[in-house]
């Protein structure tokens, strides 16, 4: 039995192509003003999440200043109040609000280390973040020295309530170098530099 | 291709940016909210105010003790002190203090005061006369002189006649620091109790004293002497140089505060005069003369030394 092979239907001819000069012309230049839109559209784009990355950022540290300024209203109205040679109920006190200072500035740096450090900044700006975010951190630990020292105080181990302040106070030195890192890291982010060593 | 085609492909590019610039930036989460979803930003919270103590009442039990003692001139005085018991009962059932750097808390004890104030103003009545300060001054340490000695390890030095709840025990040895109203009921007491009786009235005066502790070891006994503070102190007739330590600039010269100089008669013992202010030697303590001793301030509030807060710049563009 011989096979057959069915007939195809003819298929229909393609219509010519008939393109001017002039209308290649405008097609290529489209072309390329829709490349040219979408490469200035994305650079734009970037940029502008770069520099909005960086507000954010700023805006985070500036929250963060004000509300450390808060504290160290609180601080230095403290220190001024210290009392030379109180009585045992005077330096009672006055160890009390040493407390109260040192969980709201616990409570303070806390908090704003966790907006800064969830902040997506700028390749640029890592090196100030992080040292920023350092500064909180050791600020947090003097702080938290404080609360120990005390209670420390409060159960009448003078002894270790001073030894503990002491520690605090090297936190407090790691806190201002870090800062002094950050400003430094800053400074380079905004000169588009590398930041030299410290 | 026409130039409507063009038109659209460019006003396409133009939502796009638009989209870009305009509506993804308001849909953001902007930078003028820093805060953390869920979490408020922290507030100061002062402390917690403390109720005052209660005073004692005056119409209340108390014990009453009679000091038969003898002024640096001479004279033979009778002093009553009155304590409260309820007031010698809270120290009785308060724990002890284990760090030394505190023994200040049992001079300035606050319920304490009155009496001490009260006993100082009697054994060193107020003169307007400034030549007279030091005879005010070597009253109060000839009186506390003057109560007798007795080891914290014996069951004489307390009334109940047994050794008090938290006194402490180390090894055969026993500590028990008493308040200044608990060495007036017991009517004696050992260095430590004589120097913190003597600089709780001392400070009753307004002196400035610190306590000076000599670490013992298993040779010698320790000791405990009150340290005034004084600028200046040699008196001509002296036949010792004064001895003092400096604490925070300041010099504060030896007291002991136990026993007295005594001048015997044949046999009895017919009169006595009180150890200078300075003269740790006489004393005859191997400790106080050959080691340098711990100072513990009455008054003691520690204070960190690094406070400020550093402003830091802010990024350009920010807030």
């Amino acid at each position: 039995m011989d096979i057959q092979i069915p007939k195809l239907p003819a298929l229909p001819r393609l219509p010519a192509i008939a393109v001017s000069r002039r209308q290649a012309l405008i097609a290529a230049g489209a072309a390329v003003a829709v490349i040219a839109a979408a490469f200035i559209g994305w650079t734009l784009f970037t940029e502008h999440a770069k520099e909005q990355q960086v507000a954010t950022f700023a805006n985070h540290i500036a929250a963060s200043e004000s509300d450390l300024s808060r504290v160290y209203e609180k601080i230095s109205a403290h220190m001024r109040s210290v009392p030379k040679n109180p009585a045992p109920a005077g330096a009672d006190a006055s160890m009390r609000e040493l407390a109260a200072i040192g969980d709201y500035g616990r409570a303070v740096t806390a908090y704003h280390r966790q907006v800064i450090g969830a902040d997506t900044v700028p390749e640029a700006y890592t090196g100030a973040q992080s040292a920023y975010i350092r500064a909180l951190d050791n600020l947090n630990r003097a702080f938290s020295l404080w609360s120990s020292a005390a209670a420390a105080y409060d159960i009448k181990e003078y002894t270790a309530a001073t030894d503990t302040l002491k520690r605090a106070d090297e936190a407090w030195r790691e806190y201002a170098a870090a800062i002094a890192d950050y400003e430094r890291e800053l400074r380079a982010a905004e000169a588009g530099e590398t930041p030299p060593p410290a | 291709m026409e130039w409507k085609d063009i038109i659209s492909v460019l006003a396409g590019g133009l939502v796009i940016l638009v989209v870009a610039l305009v509506v993804k930036p308001a849909l953001y989460p902007g930078p003028e909210d820093p805060s953390i979803p869920g979490a408020a930003p922290p507030a100061y919270l002062p402390p917690a105010a403390v109720p005052a103590a209660t005073p004692y009442p005056e119409d209340g039990p108390a014990y009453t003790r009679t000091f038969r003692w003898t002024s640096i001139d001479g004279g033979v005085h009778t002093t009553e002190v009155r304590v409260p018991e309820a007031l010698f009962l809270e120290h009785r059932a308060t724990p002890r203090f284990s760090d030394r750097l505190a023994y200040g808390r049992y001079a300035l004890a606050e319920a304490d005061q009155p009496i001490l104030k009260d006993l100082a103003r009697r054994i060193a009545p107020p003169t307007g006369n400034p030549e007279e300060e030091y005879y005010r001054l070597m009253n109060i340490v000839f009186f506390v002189q003057q109560i007798p000695y007795e080891y914290d390890n014996s069951t004489d030095s307390y009334i109940e006649g047994v050794l008090p709840r938290y006194a402490r025990h180390a090894g055969v040895d026993v500590e028990y620091q008493k308040y200044p109203v608990e060495m007036l009921v017991d009517g004696k007491g050992d260095c430590e109790d004589a120097s913190i009786l003597m600089a709780g009235l001392i400070d009753a005066l307004g002196y400035d004293t610190v306590l000076l502790r000599y670490r013992g070891d298993g040779l010698t006994p320790g000791h405990m002497a009150l340290g005034i503070r004084m600028d200046e102190f040699n008196p001509y007739y002296a036949k010792y140089t004064p001895r003092y330590f400096e604490y925070e600039g300041k010099h504060y010269y030896y007291v002991e505060g136990t026993g007295y100089l005594t001048f015997a008669t044949g046999n009895r013992t017919s009169w006595g005069k009180p150890y200078p202010i300075g003269d740790a030697d006489g004393t005859g303590l191997e400790v106080v003369k050959s080691r340098r001793p711990e100072i513990s301030p009455l008054r003691y509030l520690p204070t960190p030394a690094e406070y400020r807060i550093r402003p830091a710049g802010l990024p350009a563009g920010g807030g």
